[in-house]
Order: C-alpha cells, then sequence, then structure tokens
C-alpha cells in the first residue's frame, strides 16, 4: 500500500488530488481504539495514498486536515463560497 | 444505510466509538457530492445555476452504517462537533516523549525475592 511517511507530504498531495479531482476523491480515516491505531486514506480511485499512525499528535494535525477537507468539499474546489456569508449580526432592536 | 440529520448522526457517531472501545473499528469517510444525479446535473449546469455542493460523511462499524450530507452553512458547526468527539475518543493513541526518560537502562527493581 502508498503509505506516505511525512505528514506534510501526505497534506500535500491530498490536497493536490482533491484539486484534480473533486468529485472522485474520497478522504478515509480508520479508527481502532484496541489497537491504538489511526490510518488515513485519500484516494480518486486512480490513485491512493495513505498514511497511519498511533501517536496522538498526529490526531492533531489530522483535525487540521479535516478542516481543509471540509472547506474544500461544503464550498466547492475554487474556494468559492456556495451561500453568501451572512456577516452582521441581525439587530436586536437596541431601544434608545 | 441510514441517511440522518446532522445531530442525530454526531450522536449515533459518538455511540459507534463507545462501542468500538474494546474491540473494532470506526470508519469516517468525507466526499464531496452534490447528492443529484449526473442528469440533473448536468441540466443544471447549462440552465446557469450553481450546482450546490455537500459534503457527505459516512460512518460505520462495520455492521451499521450511518450518513449524513452537510452543506456550506451547516460545514462549521458540524466541524466544530466533529473535532470534540474525535478528540474525547482518540485517547488509545501514544503521547510522544521526546524525552527518553532514561532511569538508569539496567534498573533494578526490588523483587523483593526472598533469599533463603
Amino acid at each position: 500500500m502508498v503509505y506516505i511517511t511525512s505528514w506534510d507530504e501526505f497534506v500535500e498531495r491530498s490536497a493536490q488530488l482533491f484539486r484534480a479531482d473533486p468529485d472522485s476523491t474520497r478522504y478515509v480515516m480508520k479508527y481502532r481504539h484496541c489497537d491504538g491505531k489511526l490510518v488515513l486514506k485519500v484516494t480518486d480511485d486512480k490513485e491512493c495514498l495513505k498514511f497511519k499512525t498511533d501517536q496522538a499528535q498526529d490526531a492533531k494535525k489530522m483535525e487540521k486536515l479535516n478542516n481543509i477537507f471540509f472547506t474544500l468539499m461544503s464550498r466547492g474546489p475554487d474556494g468559492k463560497e456556495q451561500t453568501e456569508a451572512q456577516s452582521g449580526k441581525k439587530g436586536r432592536g437596541r431601544k434608545q | 444505510m441510514v441517511l440522518l440529520q446532522l445531530d442525530p448522526f454526531l450522536n449515533e457517531l459518538t455511540s459507534m466509538f463507545e462501542q468500538s472501545t474494546e474491540k473494532g473499528t470506526v470508519w469516517v469517510t468525507l466526499k464531496r457530492s452534490s447528492l443529484k444525479s449526473k442528469v440533473q446535473r448536468n441540466k443544471m449546469a447549462t440552465a446557469g445555476e450553481p450546482v450546490e455542493y455537500r459534503c457527505l460523511i459516512r460512518a460505520t462499524n462495520g455492521k451499521k452504517t450511518i450518513s449524513t450530507s452537510v452543506g456550506a452553512k451547516d460545514h462549521q458547526r458540524f466541524q466544530a462537533s466533529y473535532t470534540t468527539i474525535l478528540k474525547a475518543h482518540m485517547t488509545a493513541l501514544k503521547k510522544r516523549e521526546r524525552k527518553d526518560k532514561k532511569k538508569a537502562a539496567g534498573a533494578d527493581k526490588k523483587e523483593g525475592s526472598k533469599k533463603p
């Protein structure tokens, strides 16, 4: 299996894979508590990248990667916001 | 395959993690999908409407599969809850100790062997 040893390389290549083909790229996470192991996989069904770890610090890095993927996936690969962000708080009507 | 709303999905995911502490695996898959068939998508594209993309999230413990679909509006909220759940449950991973505490490599532990 294509296991990547460097976290940064894994992240960079995953992002590239996704940008190249956002519709078929998926990110899989497998966690086994009994073994204390975490495996991440990113594939577009042509190429597959994997990363495995048993370190708690990698879990933290994975959370950041999760955020990246969530944003990419729900917003479209260009990073455009699908829905217009509603900025500004709704006025609660201060009575002066 | 059970398609749930955001909050029930998070609850089910939590219980999955709890159930597979002693034995078993939890798989979580993330994929972008607009949840519409190709035909519909092509129609939307030609009609000039922006295709709405959602993030499909699936979770399974090998026996049961649950899923949910997150859009751009909900994704931040989902992300926060998801991160919390993961942090709470991924406790089995090792914490790296930079300094190897070498307390005399051949530390003799007094076994308290009784010598006759």
